[in-house]
């Protein structure tokens, strides 16, 4: 592809510019990585054919592209939102770093074959753990990126196990050529052992519980825009070839896990996933006072809600999960810009460290209120639709028995608490006052104006989105009717 | 259709214009605000002239020339509401009245309110107040007119009120506005009750309208309570309104209290226009009016009736031929008699004429006239013991519309309204004049504190006398022709003579009180000047002054036209009912000797000349000495006297039944709001105090506490399970592994069994 050209030749220009000052280094590889991935997005907008390439290696099609251009817009906006950041000096390498973890994600969506499914989700990984650890200073970041490596490779091995499992079933690496020779395959050991495998590794990727465990550490010690883009662009790869790899590979042994009507299957598996994620990340992000670690809990209890659109496995539920993690990845990816802006000033991401923000940054303030929101699910902003479609979806799979109504109602509940704790960030911000003993730094640091329009943009597209779901979701059907699922 | 008719709606919209223009300019535009108003009401007046000279066309066939035009107001499921206006004989004279005498009104009170700072207003009041007329005018919908009824009684509240700092004005308003609402509330009731029945509010709509044929006659086939038909308890709720706004008794009682209001609003209201409404409405609605049930009067017994006397023959046919549709079973409608003017040839005419003689004796005209005919009488009598220039106007007016009432009940639409038409004008004409003696004398009012202004203001007593002696009714003037189409009508109503002579005798009277009224004021000497001497100090002159010419132009055109209108309808020329009927009358010098019009005549006169001799003898022969000296009459006969004065203590006798009923009913709601209810609802709110107090103890220590624990256990859950997480490695991959074998057992052992 095109692509990864251009992106390797960006990484090779970085590596020449080693001795201007930090601050231009920043600023011109951020716009070569977004004119990168601008012409990447431009050229895949583009092309209108459908391809299989190399037996189903490479899959071009419309809702493939349409996932691709969303990672790319999700990598300028980490990007921007890196802008200025203060922890490395290897500005060429970490830009470089985020393109290739961007390349690993597009090969991953359009991938329809087991084998490149792994090799681009290990190139994914591996560039995030090195990401995580990019801030060489703190030894937390080293931490976390040990424990998200360990985790990962254990995962991985897993789920290389597991695939091997299958291939050794279906002799066959294509996704549909193993749907078809599971079909007449009955629920041996052997395939609930692959499957549960290869759940494990996408779960350890999508940070579902109990494979959620290095996410906290992870998003806490890494470095915030690292953080923030293995939260969003990372999240939205993943679970788009997770549903694809389920929905696809796995067709005639989903089972059920509709109430009082349960069936040995990937889906019981997924809802026994979905449901432990939802109460765990919520619950546990009661107890958290870093802004960064409730952010992974919240990530894991929205993983949750997310897998409900696997579990209807669907064309309307492959719809609703990608507008649910689109959104999910931008609002994301808002809040963690934020957490960044707060993080430079006072040092950590503490909740107190949020108090007083809504009287010094009334801007900014304002955006991490529309991003909170829309997390929680209020509804004029993006996230409400979001969960509002998915949930629908997710009742009117089994519309004579609302066989999928118990996870529902408990996602709902699961939301109504998560209210509580991103209300808590919204209380530290406009009602709690500055403690006086804060340092005052604030002229030091006018913040990044390139950051804060970013942040602006993202508020501004979780409100538009949310007014007007149909900008994104007609678009998305449109995507997914031309790719045939 | 004309371009009039469509453009019709442009006669209320200036004023309207106006008004609307004048409410928001300030107080001081003092001309400005007179100019606007006064060009308003011109351009109106111009249309109303045109609208007026194309009904003059010829008429055709169909009688009466009438054009409307009807629009969709709003629907209501399948119903749809409509407006419209209409352009017939009737609206067009009482556009060209309103307007030519609500101008010259306007342009006297550029003269008689410039020393109030408040002139502005007054003129938007005016404004709206034309508008309004206008509009009831023109509405060819129950609906609008309605509509334009109650805007009319609005402008009247605000006009009467208008000096609303003095508590008598105040009240006043308040009584018009709320004596008149009595009224409204049947005309509503009226108009629901024709809506459910005729399922249209429309008068005229090419056949579907509920004046027309096939409404009538379901209307009239109908009976309901008492044995009436529909159409008859339909017109006796519509005529409640028209009595209200025509002050008929007993609801005229508001009447002579709206002269607090400056005069030219009295002159506008209560002479030409207000009060006329009344009896608009029933001219307007005559056809069902007149309506009778068949049962009383069959068909065939009226073909073949006994002879009427010619004249009534004649009366009833002039009547009917504006109420086209009169219903039989057999025939279904039978349209206008044909010009009934004299001669034997047209037999058969009169006797389709006299079928419809017989039905114009309708219920709720029989009614009507009876109501008039007391009304007429009544308010003459109150008339003679007053003393105050305007109040006696008042009860004249009160008076005369009851003679209006009774030219409707007895002679029919043109009678009634040839009446209303001359009486607009010399009304008008007296209020001015009074208005205009009270601007010389400096706001006096008190007829025994005037006299001898004859020299002080000459032009004022020439039109003053031109319009008293109109409405007197000495012959040739305005009045003695309308009057005397009334007498003789009612000489020769089929029901009763009853009204005849009461009529008589309410005339006699009407010229004894305006003697006695011109007497006071104009002759003797001036006997107010130790009056004026103690007062001087606040009235800027101590003698009375002529009116600036502002004021005396109007005067003097409204007593050209009080002198002269009345000869478009005498017998000889009959040309106003003929217009308002449809039929061309020819001069004819025979109808002054046909059918005892000239008896009448006669007698007429001579009440009059007796009214008047016997007030002059009283009042004029000799000057009255003083002004505290008690009246003639009252040194006579005091006890008869003071009764007339006091209004025969209606006001009183509301005052014991009426309000103190109604106080006393608002003592004993007042009584029961304050313990019964009061106790009630405290009760109530004790005993939801002591629910809510139980649940908010239920609440504190069931629910809170309850949802406390629960939330703490949420917290702690959440403790524990940021706990799980140690933050050691090997924990975190051993979860993997045992994950994979719960899994693994749950799908192999816990589901599919």
């Amino acid at each position: 592809m095109v692509v990864i050209a251009a992106l390797a030749v960006l990484a090779v220009d970085l590596l020449v510019m080693r001795h201007e000052p930090i601050r231009y280094r920043f600023l011109f590889g951020a716009a070569i990585s977004c004119l990168g991935c601008f012409a990447a997005m431009f050229w895949l907008l583009n092309i209108d054919q459908q391809a299989h390439a190399l037996n189903g290696m490479l899959v071009l099609d419309p809702l493939t592209r349409f996932i691709k251009a969303a990672l790319l817009l999700l990598t300028v906006f980490t990007v921007l939102i890196s802008i200025e950041a203060n922890f490395t000096k290897h500005i060429g390498e970490y830009f470089a770093l985020i393109l290739l973890a961007t390349v690993g994600m597009m090969f991953l969506v359009s991938s329809e074959e087991i084998l490149m499914i792994f090799i681009s989700l290990e190139l994914t990984s591996l560039s995030l753990y090195i990401l995580a650890a990019f801030n060489k200073q703190n030894i937390n970041s080293a931490e976390a990126a040990l424990k998200y490596f360990l985790f990962g490779g254990m995962a991985a091995a897993f789920t290389l196990f597991g695939l091997s499992l299958i291939y050794g079933l279906s002799g066959a690496t294509n996704l549909h050529q193993i749907s078809a020779a599971l079909k007449g395959h009955g629920l041996d050991p052997s395939l609930l052992a692959g499957l549960v495998m290869t759940i494990i590794g996408f779960g350890f990727k999508i940070a579902a519980v109990p494979f959620h465990l290095w996410a906290p550490d992870a998003y806490q010690g890494a470095p915030t825009p690292s953080a923030a883009f293995i939260a969003s662009g990372s999240k939205v790869a993943s679970f788009f070839v997770f549903a694809k790899v389920m929905m696809l590979g796995f067709a005639g042994v989903e089972g059920s896990a509709f109430w009082r009507n349960l069936a040995p299957g990937w889906v019981p598996v997924l809802a026994i996933l979905a449901a432990f994620s939802m109460a765990l990340g919520n619950l546990a992000a009661i107890a958290q006072s870093n802004v960064k670690r409730l952010l992974a809990y919240s990530a894991i209890a929205h993983a949750g809600y997310a897998l409900l659109g696997i579990i209807t496995h669907s064309s309307q539920g492959i719809s609703s999960l990608v507008y649910y993690m689109v959104t999910y990845a931008l609002t994301a990816l808002g809040a963690f810009g934020v957490v960044a802006v707060v993080e430079r000033r006072a040092g950590d991401a503490k909740l107190s460290d949020f108090a007083g923000f809504g009287q010094r940054e009334p801007w900014l303030a304002f955006c991490m209120m529309i991003f909170m929101l829309s997390l929680a699910g209020i509804p004029p902003l993006a996230g409400f639709f979001g969960k509002f479609y998915l949930f629908a979806v997710a009742v009117g799979t089994d519309r004579t028995n609302l066989g999928l109504l118990w996870l529902v109602i408990f996602a709902i509940a699961m939301s109504a608490v998560s209210l509580y704790y991103y209300l808590q960030v919204l209380k530290q911000i406009y009602v709690v006052p500055v403690p006086v003993s804060a340092p005052i730094s604030e002229e030091a640091f006018p913040g990044p104006a390139i950051t804060r329009a970013a942040i602006g943009l993202l508020a501004l597209g979780v409100v538009v989105l949310g007014c007007a779901p149909d900008l994104l979701l007609g678009r998305l059907l449109a995507a997914i009717h031309g790719a045939g699922l | 259709m004309s371009s009039t008719v469509n453009n019709l709606w442009l006669i209320p919209a200036f004023p309207l214009l106006a008004a609307a223009v004048l409410a928001v300019t300030k107080q001081r535009h003092r001309r400005f605000s007179a100019f606007l108003a006064i060009a308003a009401m011109a351009i109106a007046f111009l249309i109303s002239g045109a609208a007026f000279l194309s009904t003059l066309g010829d008429t055709g066939e169909e009688g009466i020339w009438r054009e409307v035009k009807n629009f969709p107001w709003f629907q209501i499921g399948k119903s749809t509401v409509q407006l419209g206006w209409i352009l017939d004989p009737l609206t067009a004279s009482m556009l060209v009245m309103v307007t030519f005498v609500g101008l010259l009104i306007f342009i006297y009170s550029i003269g008689y309110m410039a020393h109030d700072s408040n002139s502005t207003r007054f003129f938007g009041f005016l404004s709206l107040f034309a508008a309004a007329m206008l509009g009831l005018v023109i509405s060819n919908s129950l609906l609008l007119l309605f509509i334009c009824w109650e805007l009319v009684g609005l402008a009247s509240y605000l006009l009467i009120g208008f000096w609303y700092h003095k508590p008598s004005a105040a009240a006043a308003a308040k009584k018009a506005f709320i004596t008149t609402r009595i009224g409204d509330m049947g005309l509503l009731l009226g108009m629901l009750w024709l809506y459910s029945e005729a399922g249209t509010l429309l008068f005229y709509d090419n056949g579907n309208g509920c004046l027309e044929a096939s409404a009538l006659t379901k209307l009239v086939a109908q009976t309901t309570v008492f044995g009436m038909a529909v159409s008859t308890g339909i017109s006796l709720l519509i005529f409640c309104g028209a009595m209200g706004k025509s002050g008929q008794v007993p609801l005229h009682v508001w009447l002579p209290d709206a002269m607090e209001g400056p005069t030219p609003v009295s002159a506008l209201i209560h002479a030409a226009t207000m009060v006329a409404a009344g009896v608009f409405l029933i001219a307007r609605m005559y056809p069902l009016m007149a309506l009778q049930p068949e049962a009383s009067v069959s068909a065939s017994q009226v073909v073949h009736a006994p002879a009427l006397s010619i004249s009534e023959k004649e009366r009833a046919s002039r009547a009917l031929a504006i109420v086209q549709p009169v219903v039989h079973d057999s025939k279904p409608l039978l349209k206008s008699a044909p010009p009934v003017p004299e001669g034997e040839s047209q037999v058969e005419g009169k006797a389709a004429a006299s079928q419809h003689g017989a039905t114009s004796t309708s219920t709720a005209l029989q009614v009507i006239t009876w109501i008039g005919t007391i009304t007429a009488v009544f308010a003459a009598c109150i008339a003679v013991a007053q003393t105050d220039i305007k109040r006696i106007l008042a009860y004249s007016t009160v008076s005369q519309l009851g003679f209006m009432m009774i030219g409707l009940g007895v002679g029919g639409v043109a009678v009634g309204m040839f009446h209303l038409m001359t009486h607009a004008f010399f009304k008008a004409l007296l209020f001015l004049g009074a208005g205009s003696v009270i601007h010389g004398c400096g706001g006096e009012q008190d007829i025994r504190r005037m006299g001898g202004l004859t020299q002080y203001m000459p032009t004022t007593f020439l039109t003053y006398a031109a319009g008293m002696m109109a409405l007197s009714g000495v012959p040739v003037l305005a009045g003695f022709w309308s009057k005397d189409d009334i007498l003789h009508a009612a000489s020769v109503w089929s029901v009763s003579r009853w009204p005849f002579y009461l009529c008589l005798f309410a005339a006699l009277l009407t010229a004894f009180y305006m003697t006695r009224q011109v007497c006071y004021v104009f002759l003797g000497r001036y006997r107010s000047s130790d009056a004026l001497s103690a007062n001087s100090s606040s009235h800027g002159h101590h003698l009375p002054h002529e009116s600036p010419s502002v004021m005396t132009i109007p005067l003097m055109i409204l007593a050209f036209c009080a002198v002269l209108l009345g000869l478009i309808g005498t017998p000889v020329w009959p040309w106003f009912e003929g217009y308002l009927s449809g039929h061309h009358p020819s001069l004819s010098l025979g109808n002054l000797f046909e059918s005892g019009t000239i008896q009448i005549m006669l007698i007429s006169t001579a009440v009059v000349f007796i009214g008047i001799g016997l007030a002059w003898r009283l009042y004029g022969s000799r000057a009255v000495a003083g002004s505290e000296d008690p009246d003639i009459l009252e040194r006579a006969r005091p006890e008869v006297f003071s009764v007339l004065r006091n209004k025969f203590y209606v006001d009183e006798l509301y005052e014991a039944t009426v309000i103190r009923f109604n106080a006393w009913a608002g003592w004993v709601c007042d009584w029961f709001d304050r313990w019964v209810w009061t106790g009630a609802v405290r009760l109530l709110s004790y005993l939801v105090l002591g629910f809510s107090w139980l649940n908010r103890l239920f609440d504190e220590y069931v629910i809170n506490l309850g949802f406390d624990q629960g939330c703490q256990q949420v917290k702690n859950g959440g403790q524990m399970m940021s706990s799980l997480q140690k933050g050691q490695v090997q924990l975190y991959l051993r979860v993997i592994g045992m994950a994979l074998t719960a899994l693994l057992l749950v799908l192999t052992w816990g589901i599919g069994q």
